[in-house]
């Protein structure tokens, strides 16, 4: 009885090692040697009081709505003003020229104050409010009969403008993901950037200026019109040295 | 005169050319991508962007920079620990382990602290940058890979030994004894080496071999030992006369 007793015991305890040994390995700690970069100092930055985007009006408070003129040219070309970072140290550079109308302003003022944290994010916007009025005549209307009636109301943006920015205590690889999310939505092409890569994309422009081996550039020969080439282009091309054409910009031209 | 002060002021201002095409489609600015003129799509491909292309390209010439990295803290303290560990033990043994339990690692643990043998993890970068300034640089190239050290203040090198016999996959690589380096077959034999006090009594006995011989010979009874005495003799007579022999043939 007692041997009976043993080899079930002792079976049991061998099945139970068995077991024991495949499913809890302890784990060996072995020193290896990755070493970590040291984190961000946020020591200095100062977050603003409200670091949530403010709402926009859709309509400005006009005493009387006056109906403007298309004057397509504010699209045209690129931005002189609100070119470069204010306050943030990431955001949105337009690509392309376009209106921003009331949609797509709720729709980033929404996207990102959903998602940053306001104790550690701000973001700021680098837009007017919308303040060109935009005229629309009724459903199935001739031609002619007066100028139709304003519609809605939209930002006229330029093609390198910033749009909005974000600072704060964060990364880009953090802060990336939501402003992709807004740049894809946003009716031109747009690009998410920060401070560093802002100013790395006017450097590698300069310097592409500089080592092309091309003797032959757009603004020597539009400038000194050989061939009357001026006849076939406008004084906006001579301006914009051929990397625009309407609210488009041309990449890859130098 | 005003027509003419007139015409010069514009002219100052600007030109523009004789000729300018009046109809066009659609406005300049446009959602689309307007048609462009042929002599336009002309002077923008002459005008393209031409990168530089040096005869020799670039990659041929500049060596890829090897990123200096600074040595971490935790570096710096496993360095003095690696030295403080050459310093203070006289056996330093490095073996290679090929997937160790845990468990046989605490059992094996456990056996050689009996023996007052100590085993140290150290990460084989800290380990190498340590020994290639040190006096220990030939033991570098046992640094590559999954190592494990085993070190005692006393080389007790027998006992290690026969605790990893029953492991076969914690192979011996070399091992440093007492500031002599060893390889493996040199750490086995010194293994089987007999103890101090042993080799000192064989050492001692050497050295007094012939007058212990003397002593003996001594010792014998006289009758042998002038019966040797006349041995001697005569083969020093015979070769005396072999010696003459050979001489007067000569």
């Amino acid at each position: 009885m007692f041997a009976f007793l043993k080899t079930t015991f002792l079976g049991l305890t061998r099945s139970s090692r068995v077991t024991g040994s495949l499913q809890n390995q302890l784990k060996l700690l072995v020193a290896g040697m990755k070493t970590y970069e040291e984190p961000p100092d946020y020591s200095g930055v100062v977050l603003p009081e409200r670091p949530k985007l403010k709402f926009i009006n859709k309509v400005p408070n006009f005493k009387k709505a006056k109906k403007e003129m298309k004057k397509l040219r504010d699209i045209r070309g690129p931005a002189q003003t609100a070119n470069t970072f204010a306050r943030g140290q990431y955001g949105i550079v337009a690509l392309g020229g376009g209106y921003l109308h009331w949609g797509h302003i709720e729709m980033m003022r929404l996207t990102i104050n959903r998602r940053i944290d306001p104790r550690t994010t701000f973001a700021r916007w680098r837009v007017n409010a919308p303040y060109k009025p935009i005229t629309r005549k009724g459903l199935g209307q001739r031609m002619g009969g007066g100028k139709g009636a304003i519609d809605h109301y939209v930002t006229p943006v330029r093609c390198g403008r910033m749009v909005l920015e974000l600072g704060g205590r964060c990364e880009f690889g953090e802060v990336e993901p939501i402003l992709t999310e807004v740049a894809k939505k946003l009716p031109f092409p747009a690009k998410v950037v920060s401070r560093e890569s802002l100013a790395a994309m006017y450097q590698e422009e300069r310097e592409r200026e500089l080592n092309n081996q091309n003797p032959w550039t757009f603004q020597r020969v539009v400038s000194t019109n050989m061939l009357g080439i001026r006849k076939v282009l406008s004084p906006f091309d001579l301006r914009h040295n051929g990397k625009y054409v309407g609210k488009f910009r041309l990449p890859g031209r130098v | 005169m005003a027509t003419t002060l007139c015409s010069r002021a514009v002219q100052k201002l600007g030109w523009l050319p004789c000729t300018q095409s009046v109809r066009h489609g659609s406005k300049s600015v446009t959602r689309h991508r307007k048609p462009v003129h042929f002599l336009k799509q002309k002077l923008m491909a002459l005008t393209q962007y031409i990168p530089p292309q040096p005869a020799v390209s670039e990659r041929c010439i500049i060596p890829p920079s090897k990123q200096v990295q600074e040595e971490s803290g935790l570096t710096r303290l496993l360095k003095r620990e690696v030295e403080a560990l050459f310093r203070d033990n006289k056996m330093v043994a490095v073996f290679q382990n090929n997937a160790v339990t845990a468990e046989d690692m605490l059992q094996l643990k456990h056996r050689l602290m009996k023996h007052g043998i100590a085993v140290k993890f150290y990460p084989n970068q800290v380990a190498r940058s340590y020994l290639s300034d040190s006096k220990y640089s030939n033991l570098l190239p046992l640094f590559i890979g999954q190592n494990v050290l085993l070190v005692s203040r006393e080389p007790k090198v027998k006992e290690m030994l026969q605790t990893l016999r029953t492991m076969p996959h914690i192979i011996l690589l070399g091992a440093c004894v007492e500031d002599a380096l060893l390889s493996r077959q040199g750490v086995l034999n010194y293994s089987k080496l007999p103890s101090l006090a042993v080799i000192q009594g064989e050492v001692v006995g050497g050295l007094s071999l012939m007058t212990s011989q003397t002593a003996s010979l001594l010792q014998h009874h006289p009758l042998q030992l002038s019966r040797l005495l006349q041995q001697y003799v005569k083969q020093q007579s015979e070769g005396d006369g072999g010696e003459t022999e050979g001489a007067e043939a000569r």
